[in-house]
């Protein structure tokens, strides 16, 4: 038996090794130094913390993902699932006013369980930034500018596809909690028809149907402008109740395309959030040859109140790990390709002589 | 640049029969040659894998395949989440809890003791009525559970109702209706989400035309 459960690998862990992790560690610092370049500093979460205190933030269907322990005092723990909610505690306890904006950055392994079947789904490591205390156009800009970098930076075949979840409240403004919550998942799954029969009750027909065919949107900002002037037409209400945040997004787009950093973004008005703490722009970053999302991001102002601080935040998440084997020009990543071997029996001078030669860049082994 | 060709995994048996049929109606023509099991379309927009039926949705949410035809029954089953972008006409059936004839079966025991290959279907179907259920988990020839005692009841797949009569069976309740959909990994709708709607759009005019008759 002993040996049989030494072939057993828990579902949600990895190890990985040699190259591997040298490629992963390179890509880690890449990232790093581009995020410190920015003025992002680094940031540790712990591994695990109190269950209590994340317990109404996990979203549905994610809390059975997560692994809890028992402590000795009897109080129920989790490991880091997910370092966003992990760093607003962190930041909740260790922030006042007078530090904002923070701009964070971090690179860590999360903990959850994956279903065999999902296993390639790797995630196991994030890596992202925060800003914290910048609320409105110019805190998304930046993020998403970042963003932008990023994704030059690895280089990845990538379209990110940016919607809002402040759109869909204002649209779904009169909903319940509960069914704007079952409004959302259905978006998410692109489900429009059961959208108009859950929105007939509350919504006359023809408004239902208008909002249903708002959020399948996805699009250039042209095709977003046609979008909006079709809606002025059908639903009058809806139409006023989106025009501010579609107005905002489209200034979005503008801002990036002025910056060069437009081309691979769409707009997506079915990406209304999937973590029930976003308020304003969501933004997930697909890749050519992965079966889900690569970097999530987006607005969530309310979430460290929960902790402690009334502060506006934006960022996003990279499931680094996932990424790593699309990297493009991955030669700046991987082990050098000539490695010195020093002859001889001499030890001491193979030492001597691989020191020097280690001085101008190159690997030498003894 | 040549566009790559969309990857599209069809469940072997009648359902990859009929949309066949249906795609060679809209000119989109290919065949799995020599017991193959990969096939590109004439005019190369199309990969096909030809696939078990219950495994279909393994590949499509692994983005191996980006869409495939797949019936809600086995969607549901796989527990995974899929864009549903077009509902067939064809392929429909229904999902039903059906026991010995005369038996005096109301389905309405206090646990009901079922056979079935769709296990979480079943479980959940009950427990949304507040009903415990035990479920006995059969890969074929459920029919034999009530005839041979295993279980007084099973949930399957019902068409024609031909089966059942056959083993002496017969359908107390219909649970749910199945359709065939097109379903599609989100993430490939949203690299390809441009070709994917015109080519759901084509699906939708093509099977508006197409006159399945001809089926063998």
């Amino acid at each position: 038996m002993a040996n049989k459960n030494k072939m057993k690998v828990p579902q949600g862990s990895e190890g990985f090794f040699f190259e591997e992790a040298y490629i992963h560690r390179k890509v880690t610092e890449a990232l790093q130094d581009l995020f410190n370049s920015w003025g992002y500093l680094p940031v540790e979460t712990p591994v695990f913390d109190l269950f209590d205190v994340y317990r109404t933030l996990i979203p549905e269907g994610e809390a059975d993902k997560v692994y809890r322990l028992i402590d000795r005092d009897g109080d129920l723990l989790m490991l880091r699932s997910d370092i966003t909610l992990f760093l607003a505690r962190q930041m909740g306890l260790i922030l006042s006013e007078k530090d904002l904006p923070a701009r964070i950055c971090y690179s860590d392994s999360i903990l959850r369980h994956q279903n065999s079947e999902d296993i390639s789904h790797n995630e196991f490591f994030q890596s992202g930034i925060e800003l914290i205390g910048r609320s409105g156009f110019q805190g998304d800009l930046e993020v998403l500018l970042l963003l932008g970098k990023t994704i030059e930076l690895l280089d990845i075949p990538a379209g990110i596809h940016l919607g809002s979840h402040a759109l869909f409240n204002s649209v779904f403004e009169a909903f319940s909690d509960s069914q704007k919550k079952k409004i959302l998942k259905l978006t998410s799954l692109r489900e429009f028809d059961e959208i108009i029969e859950i929105c007939t009750p509350v919504l006359v027909e023809s408004d239902a149907q208008a909002a249903a065919a708002l959020f399948s949107f996805i699009g250039s900002i042209r095709e977003l402008d046609e979008l909006s002037d079709k809606l002025k037409t059908k639903s009058e209400s809806v139409y006023n109740s989106a025009v501010n945040e579609l107005n905002y997004l489209g200034n979005v787009i503008r801002a990036l395309d002025a910056a060069g950093l437009a081309g691979n973004i769409r707009i997506d008005l079915s990406e209304a959030g999937s973590q029930a703490y976003h308020t304003g722009i969501v933004f997930q970053v697909y890749m050519h040859g992965m079966d889900t999302a690569v970097i999530s991001g987006g607005r969530y102002d309310n979430l460290l109140a929960n902790f402690g601080i009334n502060a506006p935040s934006v960022g996003f998440s990279l499931l680094q790990r996932k990424i790593e084997p699309g990297i493009g020009n991955r030669k700046r990543f991987t082990l050098p390709d000539e490695i010195i071997g020093m002859e001889g029996e001499d030890i001491i001078e193979s030492f001597t002589k691989a020191e020097k030669i280690r001085k101008e860049g190159k690997t030498v082994i003894l | 640049m040549t566009e790559k060709p969309l990857l599209f995994a069809l469940p072997k048996g009648r359902l990859m029969e009929q949309s066949k049929d249906l795609f060679q109606s809209m000119g989109i023509d290919f065949s799995f040659d020599n017991r193959k099991l990969v096939a590109v379309d004439n005019s190369g927009k199309f990969r096909f894998f030809l696939v078990k039926n219950s495994d279909l949705p393994t590949y499509v949410n692994h983005g191996i395949a980006g869409m495939g035809v797949c019936g809600s029954d086995v969607i549901y089953e796989s527990g995974h989440n899929f864009y549903k972008l077009h509902t067939f006409s064809y392929g429909g059936t229904k999902m039903c809890l059906a026991g010995l004839k005369d038996a005096h079966n109301s389905g309405n025991d206090a646990a009901l003791k079922i056979a079935t290959k769709f296990t979480g279907f079943t479980r959940d179907y009950y427990h949304r009525k507040n009903k415990p259920v035990q479920v006995i988990k059969l890969n074929g020839s459920v029919e034999l559970g009530p005839v041979l005692g295993l279980a007084p009841y099973i949930v399957d797949l019902v068409e024609t109702g031909n089966t059942l009569r056959a083993n002496n069976l017969e359908v107390i309740r219909e649970l749910a209706d199945i359709k065939v959909h097109l379903i599609v990994n989100p993430a490939y709708y949203k690299l390809n989400y441009e070709r994917i709607n015109k080519f759901v759009e084509d699906i939708k005019e093509g099977e508006r035309l197409w006159n399945p008759d001809g089926l063998k």
